[in-house]
């Protein structure tokens, strides 16, 4: 004998309970997966892409209703019309191919030579009173006014492109790592000393992990330079890259195509940081951090 | 043996921290070095370690003169110190790198052992709490087998239970490794339970007030106890009072209080 038929409404009660189960089993599954890591990961794109994804969305009704011509600056729509052209027309991986790897050339040699410099003047007093004011001069001095010179030491191709990137990138790495290895905690530096440490070991065992976090930061502020520096680099007469798409939209009077370039180096200059913060988080993940939580 | 002889610092500037500190310790002793804020108990130790460099008088350690951190010291600082990118384990065996992998993991696992934290190896120092990180680093400490360790108010920043179960270890420690122990502590029950002999300094410079030694063995209870810690208590006192800048005498005191209890 069943429950069913011995007793309908009881039937229909355990449908009902099993109807409630499964739509409870529902939720339940969403919500893991909202606090899950990939949940939690797609929370923050959403969160994180609200904000541009809310004004494209606006400035294209704004052009569609005809409040805005959309003629200098050109709405979403037109903007990917153009990308998808670029693409078609096979030129755009080839931009964005030129860029990246410039910037990835100039990055490597200013992010190198940073922090040499800054581990040498940082650990050593006699460098840091000797060099150190005659870079911060340099450091002041604004990126285009190496174009001129640049363009007459290593001539107008690639070396002097890379060249002006890698000085872009050198000064932030090299203020951090400088600034970061002249403020490590005496304390911890002791704990070194006490067990006899010094020179080569003292710098692999106490100052270089102490000064990571920082370094860290300073190569983000760096790419981030290195990205800046590459339009100055692509106006000095290239012939591909993002800049020169910049140069040749505003020289033909194409702002949808300049607004492509820009979109690009927005994204693709958010995704090389991301990179570099997913690929160095486990270095620094001993840091007790403070964390307001949720997203 | 290590034996201070007229030891001074003077830092740039002529802030005199110490004068003529003159001390033999024997092996094995505890020694308890009590005063007031600012009497050269820190500067103490950081010339006994080598951390700095006294301008008056040496610092031996079997007849050698400490000029820079020595094999035979260590030193437990007041705060913990741990390198906060390393596990437990790593700090513990930080000084180790000159022997095997086997040799240090060996003596972590017991320096662990010796300090109940045998089971947080593989933990950061972040997710410990202020008394198991005070423990790892004496166990990074004790690792190096040290015949004189050091240590500066280790427990001053704990609370009250967790600082009298790390007297008790340091006991345990000492009664396993017989090390001479210096321990500037503010605490006089500290100094009175665990030391075989207390110094009392007096401030500007810092300089031996007293001398007071404790003959009754461990686990001190009683009306002993409480003579003795009346005693240290009366001698801070004078330490205390003594503490205008115009003291500023070079010499050792004229008098030295010894006192000795029954055991």
């Amino acid at each position: 004998m069943t429950i069913g038929a011995a007793e309908p409404g009881l039937a229909v009660g355990v449908d009902d309970g099993r109807a409630e189960t499964l739509a409870m089993s529902r939720r339940s599954s969403r919500l893991t997966f909202l606090t899950g890591r990939w949940g939690h990961a797609f929370v923050r794109f959403a969160v994180a892409i609200a904000l541009p994804a809310g004004a494209f969305l606006l400035w294209e009704l704004a052009v569609d209703s005809g409040l805005a011509s959309g003629r200098l600056v050109p709405p979403p729509s037109r903007i990917l019309v153009t990308l998808a052209d670029l693409w078609t027309a096979g030129q755009l991986a080839d931009h964005i191919a030129s860029t990246c790897l410039r910037v990835l050339l100039g990055f490597l040699a200013g992010a190198a030579a940073g922090a040499l410099a800054g581990s040498l003047t940082g650990y050593f007093r006699f460098l840091h009173a000797s060099v150190d004011p005659t870079l911060q001069a340099l450091r002041a001095i604004p990126s285009i006014a190496w174009v001129p010179l640049f363009i007459l030491w290593f001539g107008i191709f690639e070396t002097s492109k890379v060249v002006l990137i890698a000085t872009g990138v050198f000064f932030p790495v090299y203020l951090g790592v400088s600034t970061a290895l002249l403020s490590v905690d005496r304390k911890i530096v002791e704990v070194g000393r006490i067990f006899r440490l010094s020179g080569f070991d003292l710098v692999r065992r106490i100052l270089f992990p102490a000064v990571l976090p920082a370094f860290i930061v300073s190569l983000r502020a760096g790419l981030g330079l290195g990205w800046m520096f590459v339009v100055a680099a692509e106006f000095m007469g290239a012939s591909e890259g993002l800049g020169y798409l910049l140069v040749d939209g505003q020289q033909l009077g194409k702002p949808d195509q300049i607004m492509a370039a820009i979109l690009i180096f927005a994204i693709i200059g958010k995704l090389s940081d991301a990179l570099l913060v997913r690929a160095t988080a486990p270095l620094v993940a001993w840091q007790d951090n403070f964390s307001r939580g949720g997203l | 043996m290590l034996a201070l002889t007229g030891l001074g610092k003077t830092y740039t500037g002529g802030v005199q921290a110490l004068s003529g500190f003159t001390l033999d310790a024997r092996p094995g002793e505890i020694v308890a070095v009590i005063g007031g804020s600012g009497c050269g108990k820190s500067t103490l130790l950081r010339l006994i370690s080598g951390l700095d460099t006294p301008t008056a008088g040496n610092v031996n350690i079997n007849g050698e003169t400490v000029k820079q951190p020595h094999p035979l010291i260590n030193l437990i600082f007041q705060e913990p110190r741990l390198l906060p990118w390393l596990s437990v384990r790593d700090n513990v065996g930080f000084g180790l790198a000159h022997l095997s992998r086997a040799e240090q993991a060996s003596r972590i696992h017991e320096a662990l052992c010796r300090v109940n934290l045998e089971a947080y190896g593989d933990r950061l120092p972040k997710a410990l709490s202020g008394g198991q990180a005070q423990r790892v680093a004496i166990a990074r400490a004790l690792v190096t087998r040290p015949e004189v360790l050091l240590l500066d108010e280790p427990f001053s920043a704990l609370d009250a239970l967790t600082r009298e179960t790390l007297q008790q270890h340091l006991l345990d420690i000492w009664s396993e490794t017989r090390a001479t122990m210096i321990l500037v502590t503010h605490d006089i029950d500290e100094a009175v339970s665990l030391a075989h002999r207390v110094i009392v300094m007096k401030p500007w410079p810092g300089r031996i007030l007293d001398e007071i030694v404790i003959a009754q063995p461990h686990q001190r209870a009683g009306s002993d106890f409480d003579r003795v810690g009346a005693q240290v208590r009366s001698a801070l006192d004078r330490s205390l009072s003594a503490s205008a800048p115009a003291a500023h005498s070079k010499t050792r005191p004229q008098h030295s209080l010894v006192l000795e209890t029954s055991p």
